[in-house]
């Protein structure tokens, strides 16, 4: 855990190191200094803290909380396939972030506020209808599950689609957000999901002990004192809570939340208490050190971070079916 | 109290180190001490349970106590686990109330019912790889305060629980790569992590090998005898009446009346309930109850052939009765001594024949119920058996009965009257019997003489 603390560190700086200019990394940490004691930075000093830190800080919010989202998806649903982006809920923010956005035009304080909450109530109905959908006479089936967040993710791309050709006039705009970026990072982004992030993270830290109890199944941890209808659906709120943040300033990032916990988790074991806290800490590096690719590696044109997740996300998710079926 | 063979040992889970601890045990011994009738733990009064709305079993009545084991048997989907499944809200209660500890399951909040009742069901998931002793430590769950660490004695619980049900071994492999074998009393183990006053084991065996089984039920009479009341639904009579103080038969939505083993596992409850008929006998070895399944109902044939009769004893004639009403003859015998293996076999049957005292002659008394029933037959079958002067008389019978005759084997080496049976034999042959080597051949022989003997008429 303390190695992943200071692996973010070393991510963030030199996350912010790195760019289409690069810095040396001593002025970086001068102008970080200058700037959280308030002096005037130069600027070296502006492109470190008005551009960078907040990119950095951004992405590794949205990292960790995709991975968050992820691996509580993993833990509820038993489903080692299950992240935002597969069950259909990352999309189901998109939609609401994308309504919120074309409909707060013109007024950017309002959009502020309408995003997030506009997200959150897409992820949290598209959840709501997937697990509905899946619901085989009372049991969860996990080829279900995934089949119907899949198909709800076509379903909702289309209706996203359709709202981007009414809203014509921001179709750039809305396509760049989609594929999933940080290149509009500011610290306003940092501020609005903040919150959304430190509530969906505290919930399920606090229970990592339930969290674990429920990969013995419903009726187990039932039997073992859960009230499990009540905690899953907390649980799946700070999930939606996480994604619908990730989503809201981010866009559509695949992947993450599915790698992640995974790698953890053959690393760390299944045990929560440390599962949970090392999937924050790897989304969050992970997805700083994407997000430096993606800027840097055809620099000074940017692509969307969401594209390097995918190329790295797509083959380790086909890795992870072929040796499911292997060890069937 | 039921007597088992091999305990498993001291089956405490109690340390008796802390004040809390030798309460508990002193608890314990307490309601050793008193009758098992003081405590009744888990009581079902008038419950109705299913599932969303449709009635699986209705007006469940059944006190379980402190002490004692009872069983519930029945046909598949009866509504034995559904039972089960209510005191946990895994089924519905939709009328009636069930109590735990005194306190209504439907007002027991999850933690508290969990720190009461524990339960082993027949499927076990290990999903995800966490290690044996953590997966035995969940059982902890509702002992531990929110936000804190397992203690000392939350560790020995675990330790212990293991130890109980042979699991230490196990203890760092992954839940999800162990046999269900293992992984069922690994189950166990957590359920007694959880120090339970209550148990409910939904066919807890059924991935059980024979030594495991004995164990994991050894383990759970021991439990009992120290004061846990278990609730178990078993699939097997044998270990249902050996383990059992007392039995309830769940069927057609009703549960019955719990009593011993020996009343209510009976022939006649037996092929009501399973639609089998058994004998019903001794174990010698446990002197428990024991069922011997000899044909399901439903596998006789449904058109009759005719009646026929069966001359038998000392079990040369059950294998053919058994054959014969499965194939639609309505069979009866002659006389049979009780404890003979065809009449055991002709009870289970519910074959119509003369019974008489062990060891003893026919009397004449036999002789004429004997003679009646060889009137109503269409044919009578001689079976292989050696005749002396307490059975003679049945060959007698059969030979002036004027039906037509299956003789099977030769008589010589079996007259044992100074040669009556054979000059009875002679004379059956004389009026037109058949002589067959075999008793595979009886059915043959049957259709053979039937056909005969219609066109003689």
């Amino acid at each position: 855990m303390f190695l992943l603390t200071l692996g973010l560190l070393v991510a963030i700086v030199s996350g912010t190191a790195f760019g289409a200019v690069p810095l040396p990394l001593s002025e970086v940490i001068a102008a970080i200094g200058r700037g959280v004691r308030g002096l005037p930075t130069g600027l070296a000093g502006t492109v470190v803290i008005d551009v960078r830190l907040p990119r950095v800080l951004l992405a590794a919010l949205v990292g960790a909380s995709l991975a968050g989202a992820g691996t509580l998806y993993q833990a509820l649903f038993r489903n080692p396939l299950a992240d935002p982006y597969i069950l259909g809920i990352s999309s189901g923010a998109g939609l609401g972030a994308m309504i919120a956005l074309v409909l707060t035009a013109g007024a950017t304080a309002l959009r502020f506020g309408a995003v997030p909450v506009a997200a959150f109530a897409g992820a949290m109905l598209t959840m709501l209808l997937v697990v509905r959908l899946a619901n085989v006479r009372g049991r969860l089936d996990p080829t279900s599950l995934l089949l119907a967040g899949v198909a709800l993710s076509y379903t909702l791309a289309a209706v996203t689609s359709f709202v981007m050709v009414l809203a014509r006039e921001q179709m750039a705009a809305i396509v760049y957000w989609m594929m999933g970026g940080f290149s509009a990072a500011t610290w306003g982004y940092v501020i609005m999901i903040a919150p959304m992030f430190v509530l969906g993270v505290l919930v399920p830290l606090l229970s990592t002990r339930e969290l674990d109890l429920m990969l013995l199944g419903d009726e187990r941890a039932g039997h073992l004192g859960l009230s499990v209808e009540r905690f899953k659906l907390v649980m799946l709120a700070a999930a939606s809570l996480l994604t619908a943040a990730a989503v809201a300033v981010a866009g559509l990032i695949g992947f993450v939340g599915l790698m992640v916990p995974h790698m953890v988790r053959i690393v760390l074991g299944p045990d929560h208490r440390r599962l949970l806290p090392a999937s924050l800490l790897t989304g969050a590096i992970v997805l700083v050190l994407a997000d430096l690719i993606a800027r840097t590696i055809i620099a000074p044109i940017e692509i969307p971070v969401g594209i390097v997740t995918a190329v790295l996300g797509g083959p380790f998710f086909i890795w992870l079916l072929v040796r499911g079926e292997r060890s069937r | 109290m039921r007597d088992s063979l091999g305990r498993a040992g001291d089956a405490s889970l109690r340390s008796g180190s802390s004040p809390r601890e030798s309460a508990a045990a002193a608890e314990s011994s307490l309601r050793d001490a008193t009758p098992a009738s003081a405590v009744a733990l888990l009581e079902y009064r008038g419950a109705d349970v299913g599932y969303s709305g449709s009635l699986v079993v209705r007006g469940a009545d059944l006190s379980v106590r402190a002490g004692e084991v009872v069983g519930l048997v029945g046909p598949n989907g009866a509504g034995k686990s559904t039972l089960l499944r209510a005191v946990t809200g895994d089924a519905e209660l939709l009328g009636g109330e069930i109590v735990l500890a005194g306190r209504g399951v439907r007002t027991l909040p999850p933690l508290e019912r969990a720190r009461i009742v524990a339960v082993l069901t027949q499927q076990v998931s290990g999903a995800f790889s966490v290690s044996a002793r953590d997966f035995v430590a969940m059982g902890r769950h509702p002992h531990i305060a929110r936000f804190s660490a397992p203690s000392d004695h939350d560790r020995d619980v675990v330790q212990r629980a293991m130890m109980l049900t042979d699991t230490l071994r196990l203890a760092d492999k992954p839940a999800d790569q162990l046999s269900g074998g293992d992984l069922q009393r690994l189950a166990l183990a957590q359920a007694l992590a959880q120090e339970p006053r209550v148990l409910l084991l939904d066919e807890p065996t059924s991935h059980l090998d024979l030594n495991h089984r004995m164990q994991v039920l050894d383990l759970t009479r021991s439990l009992a005898d120290e004061g846990m009341a278990v609730l178990a639904v078993f699939h097997d009579l044998d270990l249902a009446a050996r383990y059992s103080d007392r039995i309830a038969i769940v069927d057609s939505g009703r549960l019955g009346m719990a009593e011993s083993p020996e009343r209510v596992i009976t022939a006649d409850a037996l092929r009501d309930v399973f639609g089998v008929r058994a004998v019903v006998g001794t174990d010698v070895v446990t002197g428990a109850v024991s069922v011997t399944p000899v044909l399901r109902e439903a596998a006789v044939m449904g058109e009759t052939r005719g009646r026929v009769m069966v001359i038998g004893g000392s079990g040369v004639a059950a294998p053919l009765m058994r054959r014969l009403v499965l194939e639609g003859w309505e069979v009866s015998s002659g006389a049979l001594n009780v404890g003979d293996a065809d009449q055991v076999m002709a009870e289970a049957l519910r074959v119509e024949y003369a019974q008489i005292p062990p060891f003893a002659p026919m009397d004449s008394e036999a002789g004429i119920t004997a003679a009646k029933l060889a009137k109503r037959a269409d044919a009578i079958v001689v079976c292989e058996v050696p005749f002396g002067r307490g059975n003679v008389d049945n060959l007698l019978v059969a030979v002036h009965a004027g039906k037509p005759l299956v003789l099977v084997g030769d008589i010589p080496g079996r007259d044992f009257v100074g040669g009556a049976a054979e000059s009875y034999w002679a004379e059956a042959l004389d009026g037109g019997a058949v002589r067959i080597d075999d008793i595979d051949a009886v059915e043959w022989a049957l259709s053979h003489v039937l056909a005969g003997f219609q066109v003689a008429d």
